[in-house]
């Protein structure tokens, strides 16, 4: 143990950290270690290059989005605190967290998972998942191989099917009942394993 | 009700008298008749003498020509029958499962053929012949409509319970079976302990035939349906090496290190050999269904006769039959399913569903049947202490497991969850077949009564009670939700951040490899085994097309004009919101014909046409023109508005009039 609390403190403010996202100490330090390996120049912080240097994420229909959800409009760099919040929206979900606490809902909730999601949805911050933003989502995911009909006539129904309120746009409740039926407990969860 | 019950004794009667017709030797066209002959008399005593000279037999009796299909078919029909008439009776079937219904007419009509007749061959449940022809339509249907979502994801879990659980209940209740066997009182000292092994290794397998019949009604949640089902399906590969391992060094006498080594390297070659038979089955049947396009009435055929070639192939080595039949059932699909029509589709479905249901039907009555054909030793100590051993070790491996397993999972499986998949574990026809095949000698019988003794629990007490368990535990049931466009685009979005997260953290995860795996068979597979267009379509669209297909069959199959406005308002509001100019891309060639698949299929129903008389031919599938007459009328309200959508779909700019008032002109225009 003693090793490692010394190896903690190399991390800054991981004691803050932990209590706040709920990570475990073998967490935090796995993704300490992670966070050197991608700033590579050593900065201590994370520039939008680093994640573009991540091969898969290039190759990944919606990479420059997650990216973007990473580094926040406005901010150039990503410090180590920053990275770990985004990234605690995916630890699987406690099961003993109750609603009734006077602690702020964590970040590994359903509703805070969803959140996050559909912030990558609506990139204008809006607060509604407009037609042109899913259009763009879609075409971002499908690629070359569909025509602009199709697109219109996807979109359109999924729209349709969504909107409750027939205001044009989807917003996050509707989102939210859109899913329900997916486990998003178990999709947006991934194990921080040593 | 009378009729149903009428029926099903005329039924019962048709099988004693054929029964009673095929114990006889020497079936001549007249010496067997009992008096239920329906021939006529005088023919019936012109062909029995024959020394007489013969006039010609205008009407005359050969029952054995067809004995055998007739044996067949009836017992088919008596199955059916009694299918259909449960559902007659709802308070029973509601509170009992169909399964256990079965075995009890199974049990009655046994009864009933050796009371009139003792030596009447009842013994329907010949092994070859359920190995052979019962089970594989079940297993086919079970893993060509297997979710591979939830399967994949929980495929660790599953391996897990099937393995590792199968092995340990196959050693306890092994070994304690000889430890009670041991003990002076119960006077079975000569069972051995190999042999003990061997009969536990056949009462510890989960039976997916069970497991399907009796969870199949309590419509539970998707996760338990998938593990317990899963691992019925997978612990075949277990059972078939334990069951040959101990077979073989009971013949042995002795058995060595090396050859439990061999056991264990065996038991990879069996399951992986078994996947591997169909998965090569299953990469040909797709291949070959990308050649089809001219002949789709034989497309279904391809499919089954494929993977039953799997299934036979892989018990040609002795490798687990079940797996490979899977293995080729989840391989053949989504390309065969790029590949092959709609009507073709439908068949399969329904063909498959149909014979896996006359298959349960029929093994859990013969089950029924073949139990009242043995004589039965019975040694109460070690019937019921089977019971026990087989009920304890079942949860003493499951907790244990789950203990385990829990540490990997992200989403944990709780005590509620435990004990459903604990108690769900069902033995059933295949514990009893594998019974059957011992060889002969004192200890089978004996051995053959506490399977059976085993089943009948499992199947009435757990599979009767676990409905109330399930209410009262108040476990998640089944999500009843018809596929959703957003549901799929969410998941797709999901699976690819997901994936982008796993990237930046490094981890090689779960999505990763699926994502690896998604390309790989964009890449290269499907290019080889769909069809030309159908081959670059993303999976969204393919998804989206089919539902717009389904859609538009309910439109035309249900002639109401309300639903139409859904379709039509996504086109509207295309056309009402300004475009931005629209970027010329080359348009491929997949839109067009898909737009003209879909308009064909349209105009054919909707249109008035006077189906010209074509040269009847075996081959096609022809419409039916007496559907066409009737639903005529009622359809050309649709067609002009239907033809206006089509087309303006495919000339989305030139309309500049807002759509809605012109459909509603169109609308008002053609009400009579």
């Amino acid at each position: 143990m003693g090793s490692s609390s010394s190896r903690l403190d190399r991390v800054p403010g991981a004691k803050d950290l932990m209590e706040e996202t709920g990570f475990s100490e073998t967490n935090i330090l796995c993704l300490y270690d992670r966070f050197e390996v991608l700033d590579r120049e050593e900065r201590g912080y994370l520039r939008l290059e680093d994640f573009e240097a991540i091969q898969q994420l290039a190759v990944n229909p919606i990479g420059d989005r997650i990216i973007g959800a990473f580094v926040f409009p406005g901010r150039e760099t990503l410090d180590f605190p920053s990275f770990v919040r985004v990234l605690a929206h995916f630890r699987p979900t406690d099961t003993t967290w109750s609603r009734s606490g006077s602690q702020p809902e964590p970040a590994n909730s359903r509703t805070r998972k969803l959140r996050f999601a559909f912030s990558l949805y609506d990139q204008d911050g809006d607060g509604k998942i407009s037609r042109a933003e899913l259009t763009e989502m879609l075409q971002a995911m499908l690629g070359m191989q569909v025509t602009d009909e199709q697109l219109q006539s996807i979109v359109g129904r999924a729209i349709q099917e969504a909107d409750l309120d027939r205001d044009g746009a989807i917003s996050f409740d509707e989102f939210k009942k859109s899913v329900e039926k997916v486990d998003i407990d178990h999709k947006m969860s991934t194990r921080f394993l040593r | 009700l009378l009729f149903y019950w009428s029926l099903g004794c005329w039924c019962v009667l048709l099988l004693l008298f054929v029964s009673v017709a095929s114990a006889g030797r020497d079936v001549d066209s007249g010496s067997n008749d009992t008096g239920r002959n329906p021939a006529p008399e005088d023919s019936h005593h012109q062909t029995n003498s024959t020394h007489h000279k013969k006039a010609f037999p205008v009407l005359s009796f050969n029952f054995d020509h067809v004995r055998k299909p007739f044996e067949i078919s009836l017992w088919i029909l008596l199955a059916l029958l009694m299918k259909l008439g449960f559902h007659i009776i709802p308070r029973v079937s509601h509170v009992v499962p169909e399964s256990c219904l079965l075995i009890v007419v199974g049990l009655l009509v046994g009864g009933i053929i050796k009371a009139f007749d003792e030596d009447a061959p009842v013994q329907m449940l010949d092994s070859k012949f359920f190995f052979l022809y019962l089970l594989p339509p079940i297993i086919l249907d079970a893993g060509y409509f297997l979710p591979m979502r939830p399967f994949t994801e929980n495929l660790g879990t599953i391996l897990v319970f099937a393995v590792v659980g199968t092995l340990w209940n196959a050693f306890f209740i092994g070994l304690t079976m000889y430890g009670v066997c041991q003990i002076e009182a119960v006077k079975l000292g000569r069972v051995d302990l190999l042999s003990c092994l061997l009969f536990g290794s056949i009462v510890s397998a989960v039976d997916p035939v069970a497991v399907l019949a009796v969870f199949e009604e309590i419509h539970i949640n998707e996760l338990l349906h998938i593990l317990v089902f899963g691992e019925s399906l997978l612990n075949d590969a277990v059972t078939v090496v334990l069951y040959h391992l101990f077979t073989e060094f009971s013949h042995k006498g002795t058995v060595t290190v090396a050859d439990a080594f061999l056991g264990v390297v065996s038991f990879f070659v069996v399951s992986l050999g078994g996947i591997l038979i169909g998965a090569i089955y299953g990469i040909i049947g797709a291949f070959t269904s990308r050649f089809t396009s001219h002949s789709r009435v034989i497309e279904p055929l391809f499919v089954f006769l494929y993977s039953y070639m799997a299934y036979l192939s892989a018990e040609v080595f002795h490798l687990s039959g079940i797996m490979s039949l899977i293995a080729c059932g989840v391989v053949m699909r989504p390309y065969v399913e790029a590949n092959i029509s709609h009507k073709s589709y439908t068949t399969i479905k329904y063909f498959l569903k149909m014979w896996s249901s006359v298959s349960e039907t029929l093994i859990f009555i013969f089950l029924g049947v073949s139990t009242v054909a043995q004589p039965h030793p019975w040694n109460w100590t070690f019937v019921v202490v089977t019971v026990v051993v087989c009920f304890v070790s079942r949860v003493l491996g499951v907790v244990s497991l789950t203990y385990i397993i829990n540490k990997f999972r992200i989403v944990k499986l709780t005590k509620k969850d435990q004990f459903i998949v604990a108690y769900g574990g069902l033995r059933g026809a295949i514990a009893f077949s594998l019974g059957f095949l011992l060889p002969d000698n004192e200890m089978k019988q004996l051995f053959l009564t506490a399977i059976i003794t085993v089943i009948f629990y499992t199947v009435f007490v757990q599979g009767m009670t676990i409905r109330p368990l399930v209410e009262l535990l108040a476990v998640k049931k089944k999500k009843e939700s018809k596929g959703s466009i957003n549901e799929e685009i969410h998941t797709q979005f999901l699976d690819h951040l997901l994936t982008g997260i796993e990237d930046i953290c490094g981890h090689y995860g779960h999505h990763h490899w699926k994502d690896k795996l998604n390309r790989f068979n964009k890449a290269y597979v499907k290019k080889w085994l769909i069809t030309g267009e159908r081959s670059t379509e993303p999976q969204l669209i393919s998804f989206y097309n089919k539902m717009e297909m389904k859609q538009a069959m309910m439109l035309v199959e249900s002639g109401s004009a309300a639903k139409l406005p859904t379709i039509m308002t996504p086109v509207s509001m295309q056309n009402i919101q300004p475009k931005e100019p629209l970027k010329r891309r080359a348009i491929p060639s997949i839109s067009k014909s898909r737009e003209q698949e879909i308009r064909k299929m349209l105009r054919g129903n909707l249109q008035k046409t006077r189906q010209r008389l074509r040269s009847y031919s075996r081959h096609d599938l022809m419409v039916d023109p007496f559907e066409e007459d009737v639903s005529e009328v009622r359809l050309r309200k649709q067609r002009v508005e239907m033809e206006r959508r089509v087309s303006s779909n495919s000339a989305a700019n030139k309309q500049s009039q807002p759509w809605i008032s012109k459909q509603q002109l169109g609308k008002d225009n053609n009400i009579p």
